[in-house]
């Protein structure tokens, strides 16, 4: 009897999710054993992890507000590098665009801070941040369409160009140097919350930042673009075949181009939105956003929606492992790392019983020759 | 005095090799898998997977070729992993790659970790490990002088990792099964339609190359005598080694000048203090180069070549299929 793998022409939406299920059940279940094995019990730790340390926390609006700080870049960077992958564009450069993003956004903060108004201040922040990453990234765009230059590697290499551009700016004391705190004598970053930091709105104890607010009207709008407008429909086009979309009279490098600019342009609004909630900037300012977004906007197979919700899910597991972390001493964050990188092998095993099925053939099967 | 200067020049050489041959491991190991058309983002986790079980089975066992065994299988286990999902179950290449690179960091702080809070083996306990690892001086080459102490006194790690590249420059260019591997990167449906068992290819080229890179996670651990601390031991070579393989223009036997240029700018970084001070008025300058200009340098040139042949659009040796998933009923 031989085996072989068909496409499925679809898969109902309770089929997948059950699947997808299942995966996470699975990963959950090997965590468990992991957790037994150093003397742990999974049951109180995978409390403690999804209810974040929030349940029997007099300050549980607290843990609330910080899994938001967590969870809006998340999800902003990946809405964004969505639009970037529907045209099968791999931009794994959202590290890099973000630090530049959050450089720019400070260095506003810190030159305008003074002498304009906040409001101002937060909208320049905004602008020069996405300026910076959408120049960052549609140079990538531009080399790729020009010279079919490999984006996914090139965008690879200019992430850590970006990043040794921040611990330089991090650790080099002197005179032009705005960023660092003037009064101290080690290198440090200066804070600039004083001079622009984006408001909270009260409910109650609990502050909603306008910055989650925002978040969802930037999803709302790029579901809008891409269902409803002539260039979301050139993006799907080209995602589905450049020769359709050359044929049908598109221009594909200026589709490409200027989909990455807004694609790169949104990863530094992120950012903008992250330095302008913390009021300082740190070497790990990213906090792996630009990772794990690329993880979360395939996952949510690019679909708008879907992509909140896996950033909500992932946000629980990285800031419900650092919650768990204060209750039990032994399971660091390194555990969370483990259990997300299981979590997505299995979905991504369980994806493929989504996408294909497995049939026999019959006994003999069909000879192709070599066997 | 003049000896001295000397001295510090061979000492830099020397650091040169020494701490940057587990580069070479990484990307002749991600040139073999990269070969088989898989662009694996997964170099980082897989060395850090190989590093801890490499040093932690090494040290109790105290035997430096069980260590190189297990950091080897280590690795050569997560390739496992990208090659079921990625071969097998069709799942994208470049997400699979940085899951690994998540999932392989976790296990290694994970493991490291408790290990620590138990009792962490320290190298120098270890006669057969430690001793193992010491430095053995070529025959005739290293009475050159100046550059024979710094090139060709050197532990048993080096010349194996310079042996494998050389191997593998000869078994990809110079063998039938070589080739065979070349043809399924650039057209694996051309591959397969000639008789040439793609997915066994893929599979263990994959598996391979991993475990490469899990021997050179080792190294690394060896290099800090094991002292575990909160950075990791791989420490980003896992991602120069993604840029040196485009810097060799993936050529093993081209990787080991590339790990030297890499290396160089590593070890001026390191230690460019030492060479300005002997040289105050040669080479006075490096003092003032900021470090870590040195740790983009790798990225910068290597961002330049890709741009470079991708204009010149010939020579190059990345495979055509790369980072492509085959489907052979889609043929």
């Amino acid at each position: 009897m031989r085996i072989h793998i068909v496409k499925r022409e679809s898969c109902p939406i309770w089929k997948r999710l059950l699947y997808y299920l299942a995966a996470v059940a699975a990963a959950l279940a090997l965590g468990a054993v992991l957790l037994m094995a150093i003397g742990v019990d999974p049951v109180a730790y995978y409390w403690r992890m999804f209810t974040m340390g929030m349940v029997g926390n007099r300050i549980a609006y607290r843990a609330f507000e910080n899994y938001l700080k967590v969870f809006v870049p998340l999800v902003v960077t990946a809405v964004a590098l969505s639009l970037a992958f529907r045209m099968r564009f791999w931009n794994i450069g959202g590290e890099g665009q973000f630090i530049l993003g959050a450089v720019a956004a400070a260095a506003v903060a810190f030159q305008a801070g003074p002498v304009l108004p906040q409001p101002v201040t937060l909208i320049l922040m905004c602008l020069a941040g996405m300026l910076a990453a959408g120049l960052y990234g549609v140079l990538v765009a531009a080399l790729k369409v020009k010279f079919g230059t490999n984006e996914t590697l090139l965008t690879l290499m200019l992430n850590y160009v970006a990043l040794y551009f921040l611990t330089f700016l991090a650790e080099t004391k002197a005179g032009w140097n705005f960023f660092l705190d003037e009064t101290s004598a080690r290198p440090i970053f200066a804070s600039f919350s004083s001079l622009a930091s984006f408001p909270g709105i009260p409910i109650g104890k609990f502050s909603l930042n306008v910055c989650v607010i925002l978040a969802f009207v930037i999803g709302a709008l790029v579901f809008f673009y891409l269902k409803y407008t002539k260039h979301g429909y050139e993006i799907a086009v080209v995602g589905d075949s450049v020769g359709t979309a050359r044929y049908a009279g598109m221009k594909v490098g200026k589709i490409v181009l200027r989909t990455v600019f807004l694609s790169a342009c949104l990863i530094g609004l992120a950012a903008a939105f992250k330095v302008g909630t913390a009021g300082i900037l740190s070497a790990a300012i990213t906090d792996d956003v630009g990772w794990t977004g690329i993880i979360v906007a395939w996952l949510a197979k690019l679909n708008t929606a879907a992509i909140f919700l896996v950033s909500a899910l992932i946000g629980v597991l990285q800031y419900g492992s650092t919650a768990a972390a204060a209750t039990f001493a032994q399971v660091d964050s390194s555990f969370a790392d483990m259990l997300q990188g299981a979590i997505l092998f299995l979905v991504l095993a369980a994806d493929f019983f989504t996408r294909f099925r497995v049939v026999s053939s019959g006994k003999g099967g069909k000879s192709n020759g070599n066997g | 005095m003049e000896m001295d200067k000397l001295g510090v020049v061979t000492t830099f050489l020397h650091g040169i090799v020494v701490y940057n041959i587990p580069l070479l491991y990484g990307t002749v190991g991600e040139i073999t898998v990269e070969k088989s058309g898989s662009l694996n983002l997964g170099v980082e986790g897989i060395m850090a997977v190989g590093a801890i079980f490499g040093y932690l089975v090494g040290c109790w066992t105290n035997n430096l070729l069980l260590g190189i065994l297990t950091g080897f299988l280590a690795g050569a286990l997560c390739g496992l992993i990208f090659a079921v999902l990625t071969v097998s179950l069709q799942a994208n290449q470049n997400i699979t790659g940085l899951t690994l690179t998540t999932f392989g960091l976790g296990v290694y702080f994970f493991v490291g970790n408790g290990v620590k809070a138990v009792s962490w083996p320290a190298m120098n306990d270890y006669s057969s490990i430690k001793n193992g690892f010491a430095d053995l001086a070529v025959p005739g080459l290293s009475q050159i002088p100046v550059i024979g102490q710094g090139l060709f006194n050197h532990n048993i790690l080096v010349y194996l990792g310079v042996v494998i590249a050389l191997a593998m420059w000869w078994y990809l260019n110079r063998t039938t099964p070589g080739l065979r591997l070349r043809a399924v990167g650039e057209n694996p449906g051309a591959a397969d339609s000639v008789g040439i068992n793609v997915k066994r290819y893929k599979y263990l080229h994959i598996c391979l190359g991993c475990g490469i890179m899990g021997v050179g996670g080792y190294y690394m651990g060896l290099n800090m005598s094991g002292s575990f601390s909160s950075s990791c031991w791989i420490n980003g070579y896992g991602w120069i080694a993604v840029a040196l393989v485009i810097f060799a223009n993936w050529n093993p036997a081209l990787a080991i000048l590339g790990t030297f240029v890499f290396g160089f700018f590593n070890t001026l970084r390191v230690s460019g203090g030492s060479l300005a001070a002997a040289f105050p008025d040669t080479l006075g300058w490096l003092g003032t180069v900021p470090s870590q200009l040195y740790q983009a340098l790798p990225f910068i040139i290597t961002a330049i070549v890709l741009v470079v042949s991708s204009i010149r659009q010939k020579g190059s040796g990345q495979p055509a299929a790369l980072g492509l998933n085959y489907f052979r009923e889609e043929r």
